[in-house]
């Protein structure tokens, strides 16, 4: 899976530009043991970072996801060293290097925006770090060569940042963070000044890189796609919290709290009633509840949050759900449902399914088993 | 997209569209009777003087003027000690003003309007109030030297210098670009040194030229202090041998063409490397080689009002 060529390759280059002064061991740089512990920002009374934890796997790459102002570059920025904590501690294999300042911490940072040396080419920029260590021209040029090619783009290594795409750019950053062969690669919302093909391509070939080299990696986005798809673990934040922290799959189908379940992929929330035997009336039909949440009294109004496609929608002309928008997306057809209490419900079906429903179409909705998450009904809603 | 829109066809110069102004196209006409009629209010007096320069008697030419000129070692020690206070305040406000301005675009962007209008205060401050300042403020031994001079002038051309700088600073991903390079593994120094003033260069030339040309030409200061700089040695010149005050005048004027053509062309050079500028991050506008022209930027700068170079105006005052 992983290319052990490249990693040797990294570690060779490594030892060769490091040689002497380097105060970490070298033998293997790949895959190191990251861990925020307690860590506490504030900003007046507002935290950024509230008693966050996070421990990273030796080559794992986790996303933090978030919405802005949730704490998720914060936490970056502590591990880079960029920003400091009030309080807490970050470790690198087991170092505390709370107190050193970034250009100690041997890291790799691509930032959100663009972030390349202006005065220098594409092949410099990827030098730069190597040039700090001394490392002597040929080698030098010969490992920036190497990155510029596994980023591929050796073809474009005379150019200066501005002759070069925001893809492009983005590419000689990654290849600029790696070539210094650090413990840990930060990448802080990388592909959110791309436009939507780019960056699906480069979200694959960071994906690739990352195995291929057997970095451990810190992934800080907004876009939940990009979260679910790359990382090995997403680590859901709000209010300088984590959330939840799992899988992608763990997160999506399980998540821990009404905000998990909200942020990550779409969510209809529809009032029910709790019934006898773990079971939910849900718009006319008796589902199970979720498994671990059965605590809600026999009786109790609640909300139930559903993923589009747990719901079976059928043209029925007496359905009490009135179709109000319909999208095409290729082999799937989204459409949004009024149904009676003032909700709308978003329902994903196979396009076949759906080619007799159109806007104003009466259907009948049903849930098709367990909701999501089932929580206190929000207030003022009826 | 702002690039875009102030010049449709590509045509605007940097400096337009920094400035927000729109690219106005003039006719061939209008441009040219432009150029003829501000080349005309720079060349006739200046050939004037050169004539004035070289007129011997009865309208015959001599030289003897300007070979005067190159015997005169009063003149060419005053030249010298100009140019030594002239280098060292260009140095000096360069390392005093730089970090300045980095420090407070990055950590205290808040500070930004005050420093702007403190650096306006020698504007404001007539000379003679400064002269007295000075002797309350410096202990003798730094009174009574021309080092106090590099002190006066940082200061007062720090109006022009500054803002020099801090256009280039501002143009800079400045935040971005000091976390790249200190994640890379930079300290702040090597930050400094290898990132932030190869990207400013063009800036800092602007400023350190700047100063250099205030230095060069301050005369109230000097005279006022006793120092018997360039510009108050050819008054004294002028006050008794006009023909070669003139012929000094010119002379210095067309070095300032030369130091100016000079670093227009360095100007030109960077213009070459950044280009079009990187695009931006979301939300802002390209770079587009803000700080790049370097003699428009001299030129906006000093326009702003002319505050030394008396030479050659109290000259002709004196002589005709």
């Amino acid at each position: 899976m992983r290319d052990v060529g490249l990693v040797q390759t990294t570690v060779r280059a490594e030892t060769a530009t490091r040689g002497r002064g380097s105060s970490a061991g070298s033998e293997e740089r790949a895959g190191v043991r990251v861990e925020l512990v307690e860590c506490e920002r504030r900003y007046g009374v507002v935290a950024a970072l509230d008693r966050f934890s996070l421990t990273i796997e030796p080559g794992e790459l986790v996303a933090l996801l978030g919405p802005s102002g949730c704490g998720k570059t914060t936490a970056l920025r502590a591990l880079a060293g960029l920003e400091q904590i009030d309080s807490g501690s970050v470790r690198i294999r087991d170092v505390d290097v709370t107190a050193l300042p970034p250009h100690r911490r041997e890291l790799g940072m691509v930032f959100q925006a663009y972030s390349l040396f202006p005065n220098m080419t594409a092949i410099d920029n990827v030098g730069f770090g190597l040039r700090l260590r001394k490392a002597d021209a040929k080698s030098r040029r010969q490992r920036a060569g190497d990155l510029l090619d596994l980023v591929g783009l050796s073809a474009q290594s005379r150019r200066f940042p501005h002759e070069l795409s925001g893809g492009q750019q983005q590419r000689v950053a990654l290849a600029r963070a790696l070539a210094v062969a650090p413990r840990v690669l930060l990448l802080d919302e990388p592909l959110s000044a791309l436009d939507a093909k780019v960056r699906a391509q480069l979200r694959d070939e960071i994906r690739r890189i990352q195995l291929e080299v057997g970095i451990t990696t810190l992934f800080v986005t907004h876009d939940q796609e990009e979260a679910l798809s790359m990382a090995d673990r997403v680590g859901v934040m709000a209010s300088g919290r984590l959330q939840q922290i799992g899988a992608p799959d763990e997160v999506y189908e399980r998540p821990v709290n009404a905000f998990v379940a909200e942020f990550v992929g779409s969510v209809s929330r529809v009032p029910a009633t709790v019934g006898r035997d773990g079971t939910v009336d849900v718009l006319g039909r008796r589902v199970p509840l979720p498994s671990p949440q059965s605590a809600f009294a026999p009786g109790a109004t609640v909300d139930v949050l559903l993923r589009p496609e747990a719901f079976a929608v059928r043209a029925d002309p007496c359905g009490l759900g009135v179709v109000t928008r319909r999208s095409f997306r290729g082999p799937v057809l989204h459409v949004a449902v009024a149904v009676p209490g003032q909700v709308e419900v978003v329902a994903t079906m196979s396009a076949t399914a759906g080619a007799d429903i159109g806007v104003g179409t009466a259907v009948s909705v049903e849930p098709t088993g367990a909701p999501l998450f089932v929580t206190e009904p929000r207030a003022g809603v009826a | 997209m702002a690039a875009l829109t102030l010049s449709p066809r590509g045509r605007s110069r940097a400096a337009g569209a920094s400035s927000g102004m729109p690219a106005f196209r003039f006719g061939v006409v209008t441009r040219s009777v432009i150029l003829v009629v501000a080349a005309l209010y720079f060349v006739v007096p200046l050939v004037a003087s050169g004539r004035y320069a070289l007129e011997g008697a009865h309208g015959t030419y001599t030289l003897s003027a300007v070979t005067a000129l190159f015997h005169d070692s009063a003149l060419w020690s005053s030249l010298q000690l100009s140019a030594e206070i002239a280098l060292g305040a260009g140095l000096l406000t360069l390392v005093l003003l730089t970090p300045t301005s980095v420090w407070v675009n990055l950590r205290m962007p808040k500070l930004r309007r005050l420093m702007e209008s403190l650096t306006l205060l020698p504007l404001v401050v007539p000379v003679v109030v400064v002269v007295l300042g000075i002797y309350g403020a410096f202990p003798t031994t730094v009174v009574g030297s021309p080092v106090l001079l590099v002190f006066e002038y940082v200061v007062l051309a720090m109006p022009y210098s500054y803002r020099a700088i801090d256009s280039g600073v501002q143009a800079l991903e400045l935040h971005t670009l000091v976390d790249a390079s200190r994640t890379l593994g930079a300290s702040w120094p090597s930050t400094f040194r290898r990132v932030l003033v190869p990207n400013l260069r063009t800036s800092l030339v602007a400023a350190a030229f700047i100063t250099i040309a205030y230095s060069l030409g301050e005369f109230a200061m000097a005279s006022l202090l006793s120092f018997t700089t360039f510009p108050v040695q050819l008054y004294q010149i002028g006050t008794d041998q006009i023909d070669e005050a003139t012929a000094v005048s010119v002379f210095a004027l067309l070095v300032t063409w030369g130091l100016l053509l000079g670093l227009s062309l360095l100007g030109g050079r960077r213009r070459a490397v950044r280009g079009s500028g990187a695009p931006g991050p979301a939300g802002r506008p390209p770079v587009d080689g803000v700080g790049a022209d370097l003699v428009a930027e001299v030129e906006s700068v000093l326009g702003h009002g002319d505050p030394g170079v008396p030479g050659i105006s109290h000259l002709r005052g004196g002589g005709t």
